[in-house]
């Protein structure tokens, strides 16, 4: 053997393309296998609902709109719509008198979503109302 | 005769200390049986039980109110689930408090851990393929557990569900899991658990030298003993399903916040408690996991029991082992019991 020549055997070559075609063909099934449970056969839920004449939300209501998991008030303030899901693990919140109460574990927020105590640290998200010109309400849940 | 797996796993005779009830509790050997009901009982309700949204909670009913015998087989699967929890979870305890983790057996110990780790799986799967409102916010906040994960916890989420959102999909793959996936990874570690048992020196004792009691059972008494286990364990458990059914309420309605019963299945209550107190990462993901390892390194962690002490209750020369082991149970039961009771 000269000694310039580098110094790689037939056999440790074979070995090496053995191993990282064995490595790359690995990878790709795993990529594929990802892709593969990753699809989504389920459409995404919509994130726009009509909500029909803001009159049917009259001042001092508060309506929940069960698909959007929202509620709708209507105060001195003005509309206001808040996400129902609590942002700790994703219960839905109950509205009681002093405001809303998470039943899975115990998260509490006041009448306008405010965080008051519990595990979830963050308030209740507030959602965009748009209102069009003739008159009806559109949530929008993005 | 050619040996075969039964011999493996009762050899012609074995010392009387490996098979005394009150060392090992039965509790192993009953974990394999309820094992064995679970997996009859399971085929059984697949006979019969649709995984689709729509359809998931009839076909439950239709097991439990129509198909002659079809609440006790329902009822049996169930129970035997629950118990095999406890059974399994006696098991791990009797073996710490005995020492028998240690070497030769450390691997088998960790074999054991992986098997409670998919017993937990099974069960949980099992409850979601309910698919009625009492598991509602269970698996909301149990998917949503595995989304708070950095980095991989939406991915890992998606391919838990099948998608962005809670779907058909996931009871599809709940099922596959629960009925394929951690069946079988149940029935491989189960059958290298046992045959471990034999090839680590069977039940742990003293080596023969320094053992008092030197007397020998024979396989036919070994097998007798294990029968009338069987018959017992038979009796209770169908006793159990005949007179308390297992639970099923009205059918999941999607985006309802009104009816859902907030609990966790109740060997989950702890972790649930747990929660209550914030990062749903730290408490719900992190602890358990620490929870585990910190069972998982037993072996590692603590000098090996003296040999005459080796397979006995309490070995003195392990205590560290025993605290810890009990301090983790009571802790877990002291959170289960905060979870059940009733709040404000």
């Amino acid at each position: 053997m000269k000694s310039n020549e580098p110094t790689l055997s037939r056999r440790s070559f074979l070995s090496t393309t053995w191993k990282l075609t064995l490595g790359l063909s690995g990878l790709l099934g795993l990529g594929g296998l990802l892709q593969y449970l990753g699809y989504q056969s389920e459409p995404a839920s919509p994130t726009q609902f009509k909500l029909g004449d803001a009159a049917n939300y009259p001042p001092g209501s508060r309506i929940i709109v069960p698909d959007a998991q929202a509620i709708i008030q209507n105060s001195s303030q003005g509309f206001q719509a808040l996400s129902l899901v609590c942002p700790h693990l994703g219960c839905l919140v109950e509205p009681d008198k002093e405001g809303f109460t998470c039943p899975c574990h115990g998260s509490k927020y006041d009448p306008n979503g405010v965080y008051r105590s519990g595990p979830a640290k963050q308030s209740l998200p507030e959602l965009r109302l748009e209102e069009t010109t003739d008159g009806k309400l559109i949530l929008h849940t993005d | 005769m050619r040996p075969s797996f039964f011999h493996h796993l009762h050899p012609p005779t074995i010392p009387a200390a490996q098979s005394r009830f009150r060392y090992t509790l039965g509790a192993g050997g009953l974990s394999v049986y309820l094992a064995c009901v679970l997996l009859i009982t399971g085929i059984l309700e697949m006979f019969f039980y649709v995984p689709t949204p729509e359809r998931a909670g009839a076909s439950i009913q239709m097991i439990t109110f129509l198909v002659p015998y079809g609440a006790v087989v329902r009822n049996m699967h169930f129970w035997a689930a629950q118990f095999l929890i406890i059974t399994a979870c006696i098991h791990l305890i009797r073996v710490v408090f005995t020492g028998a983790y240690a070497p030769p057996r450390q691997f088998n110990y960790l074999l054991g851990l992986a098997l409670l780790v998919i017993t937990l799986f099974l069960d949980f799967t099992g409850y979601i393929l309910r698919w009625d409102e009492s598991i509602h916010w269970a698996l909301v906040a149990g998917t949503n557990l595995v989304k708070s994960i950095p980095y991989v916890g939406t991915g890992l989420y998606g391919f838990l569900v099948g998608g962005g959102k809670l779907s058909a999909s996931t009871l599809t793959r709940f099922y596959a899991w629960h009925i394929f996936g951690l069946v079988l990874a149940m029935v491989v570690f189960l059958t290298w658990h046992l045959f471990r048992v034999r090839r680590d020196g069977g039940i742990a004792v003293p080596p023969v030298e320094l053992r008092q009691d030197l007397t020998r059972i024979t396989r036919f008494e070994l097998v007798r003993r294990e029968v009338l286990a069987i018959i017992l364990a038979t009796v209770v458990l169908l006793l159990v399903s005949i007179f308390i059914p297992a639970p099923l309420s009205a059918p999941m309605k999607q985006n309802t916040s009104v009816v859902a019963d907030p609990r966790a299945p109740w060997f989950f209550l702890w972790v649930q408690q747990m929660l209550k107190i914030g990062n749903p990462f730290f408490f719900g993901v992190l602890v358990p996991i620490g929870v585990l390892t910190l069972l998982a390194l037993i072996p590692y962690l603590f000098p090996k029991p003296i040999p005459a002490e080796t397979g006995k209750w309490f070995p003195k020369s392990n205590r560290m082992a025993q605290i810890i082991v009990a301090s983790i149970g009571l802790f877990i039961i002291l959170l289960t019991i905060l979870a059940m009771m009733p709040t404000q």
